[in-house]
C-alpha cells in the first residue's frame, strides 16, 4: 500500500514538473505580436464563437419579451390586447428604427477611407475577451472571408487595433487600449513622433514624445504608418492630459481614443496584401523622413 | 478526495462544458451591461476546486485541460494559469489538514486567499514579461471586486462541483 503511494506522489511530482517545464517554456517563447491557432484550437472557436452570438441574441429576445409582454399580463384583456398592439407596433417601429440606424451607421463606415487602398471587410462584435487584464474583441468574420493576421481594423471615428488571432469564422481584435498593442502614431499639429500604448480603462499611453515637443490638450493622434500594420493617417484619438517635468527627456501624454469602445458594435477590417503593406510602409518611411 | 483514473474523464468532460457554458455567458453577457473592465475568471474557481478537493496524479493535466479551454476565450493562453494553477495545488497539498469547507463563510475565506496567492504568482510572471508595474496595480484593482464576488460564488459552485465529481460531503478536505 505504501509503496503504490511513494508511486503515486513520484508520478505526481514527475507530471508536475513536466506541465510546469512546457508552460514556462510557452510563457517564455510566446510571441506577443500574433497569436497563431492550432487547427484543434480553430475548430473549438468555430464552435463556441456561435454560442456567444447565439446567447446575446437569446439574451435580447428575453429582455424584449419581459418588457413588451410579461409585465403587461395583470393588465385588463382589452388592455392587454390594445396594449399587444401597441407594443408590436412600436416594436416594428423600434426594429425599423434600429434598421434604419444601423444602415446609417453602416454607409458611415463603408464611406470612411474611401482613399485607403485595402479590401475592407464589414464584421460584428460578438463579444470581449474572458480575461479583464485584455481587451480583446471577437468579430463574427474570420479566414473565410479574407481577413488575415494582423489586419488593420477601424470604425469611421478612428482605429480600434488590429487581427491578433482567428479561427475560419471569427477573429479576435487586440484593441488599442491593450498594454500589448503598441501602435506607432503621430501628434497631427506637431508632428512629434511616438508610441501609442494601452494604459487605464478607456485611455491610452503615448510614450517617448520629446519634453521640447509644444503637445497641447486636444491635440490631435494619428498613426504615423510606421510598424507595417497601420495605413499613415487613420485618426486614433485626442491628447486628454501632458504633464511635463523640468527634468527628463520625455513627456506623460495621456490620450482619449476617438473610438467609444463601450458603444462598438461593428467594425471594418481593411485587408491588404503583403506586398502593399510594404509598400505602403516605404512610402510613410520616405514621408517621415522627408518632414 | 482520492480519484480513480477512469472517474476523472467524465466528471472533467462535464466540469469544462459547465466552464464554456460560464464562459460564453460571461464574455457576451455582461458587456451588454457595461460590465466590459470586469471578468469573472471562473476558470480560477474550478482550479481552486481541483486543487481543494481532488487527490490524483493527473491533477496537474487536469489543470492543463482548463487552462486550455479557458485559451479559447481569452488570448491570455493556457500557460499562465498553468503555472499558477500548479503552484497553488501543491501549496494546498501541504496545507491540506489545515482546510476546511465546514461553512460557507469558510469556503469564501479560503478561496479568498488562494486567489490571492494566485494573483501573486500571475503578476510575478507578467512583471517578468512586461516589466510593468503600474500594470500590475490596475491588475490589482480588477482583482479585488473580481476575486470577491468569485469567492462569494465559491459555496455555490462547489456544491455543484461535489455533485459533479461526486465528492463525499465531509466537510474536512482530503480524507
Amino acid at each position: 500500500m505504501k509503496m503504490m503511494l511513494d508511486e503515486g506522489s513520484r508520478l505526481k511530482t514527475i507530471i508536475n514538473i513536466v506541465v510546469l517545464s512546457a508552460a514556462l517554456y510557452g510563457v517564455s517563447t510566446r510571441n506577443v505580436d500574433v497569436r497563431e491557432t492550432t487547427i484543434f484550437e480553430g475548430m473549438l472557436l468555430d464552435t463556441l464563437a456561435p454560442l456567444q452570438r447565439g446567447v446575446s441574441s437569446i439574451h435580447q429576445r428575453v429582455v424584449s419579451v419581459i418588457d413588451h409582454y410579461v409585465l403587461n399580463v395583470a393588465a385588463s384583456k382589452e388592455n392587454v390586447q390594445l396594449k399587444r398592439d401597441i407594443d408590436e407596433l412600436r416594436n416594428q417601429l423600434f426594429s425599423m428604427d434600429q434598421t434604419i440606424k444601423e444602415n446609417e451607421r453602416l454607409k458611415k463606415l463603408l464611406r470612411f477611407g474611401e482613399n485607403i487602398k485595402r479590401k475592407k471587410i464589414l464584421a460584428q462584435i460578438v463579444g470581449w475577451d474572458a480575461s479583464s487584464d485584455f481587451r480583446v474583441l471577437r468579430i463574427n468574420k474570420g479566414a473565410s472571408d479574407g481577413i488575415k493576421l494582423q489586419s488593420t481594423v477601424v470604425t469611421s471615428e478612428g482605429v480600434v487595433g488590429y487581427i491578433y488571432r482567428m479561427s475560419d469564422n471569427f477573429a479576435d481584435i487586440l484593441t488599442i487600449l491593450d498594454p500589448i498593442n503598441r501602435v506607432d502614431v503621430l501628434i497631427d499639429r506637431t508632428r512629434s513622433n511616438g508610441i501609442l500604448e494601452g494604459f487605464s480603462g478607456w485611455r491610452c499611453l503615448m510614450k517617448y514624445v520629446t519634453r521640447t515637443d509644444p503637445v497641447r490638450l486636444n491635440d490631435m493622434v494619428v498613426t504615423s504608418g510606421l510598424g507595417n500594420i497601420y495605413p499613415k493617417g487613420l485618426k486614433v484619438g485626442q491628447v486628454a492630459k501632458v504633464e511635463r517635468e523640468s527634468y527628463g527627456i520625455t513627456q506623460y501624454i495621456e490620450v482619449e481614443p476617438s473610438v467609444d469602445f463601450s458603444k462598438l458594435e461593428e467594425v471594418v477590417v481593411l485587408v491588404a496584401d503583403d506586398d502593399m503593406k510594404k509598400r505602403l510602409e516605404w512610402k510613410a518611411l520616405d514621408e517621415s523622413e522627408a518632414e | 478526495m482520492r480519484v480513480n483514473s477512469i472517474e476523472i474523464l467524465p466528471s472533467l468532460f462535464i466540469t469544462i462544458l459547465i466552464l464554456f457554458v460560464l464562459e460564453v455567458i460571461s464574455v457576451s453577457i455582461l458587456p451588454i451591461f457595461g460590465l466590459v473592465n470586469y471578468m469573472i475568471p471562473f476558470n480560477v474557481l474550478i482550479i481552486l476546486f481541483l486543487g481543494f478537493k481532488i487527490e490524483s496524479p493527473y491533477l496537474a493535466l487536469m489543470i492543463v485541460a482548463v487552462q486550455y479551454s479557458h485559451a479559447i476565450f481569452t488570448i491570455e493562453g493556457w500557460e499562465m494559469g498553468t503555472i499558477a494553477g500548479v503552484i497553488i495545488c501543491v501549496i494546498i497539498s501541504y496545507l491540506r489538514d489545515l482546510l476546511h469547507f465546514s461553512s460557507s463563510i469558510l469556503t469564501i475565506i479560503t478561496t479568498q486567499v488562494f486567489q490571492f496567492f494566485w494573483f501573486i504568482i500571475t503578476s510575478s510572471l507578467l512583471y517578468l514579461k512586461l516589466s510593468d508595474f503600474d500594470y500590475i496595480i490596475q491588475k490589482f484593482w480588477r482583482f479585488l471586486p473580481e476575486s470577491i464576488v468569485l469567492s462569494l460564488m465559491a459555496p455555490l459552485f462547489f456544491s455543484l462541483f461535489d455533485k459533479v465529481w461526486r465528492v463525499r460531503d465531509e466537510g474536512l478536505m482530503g480524507e
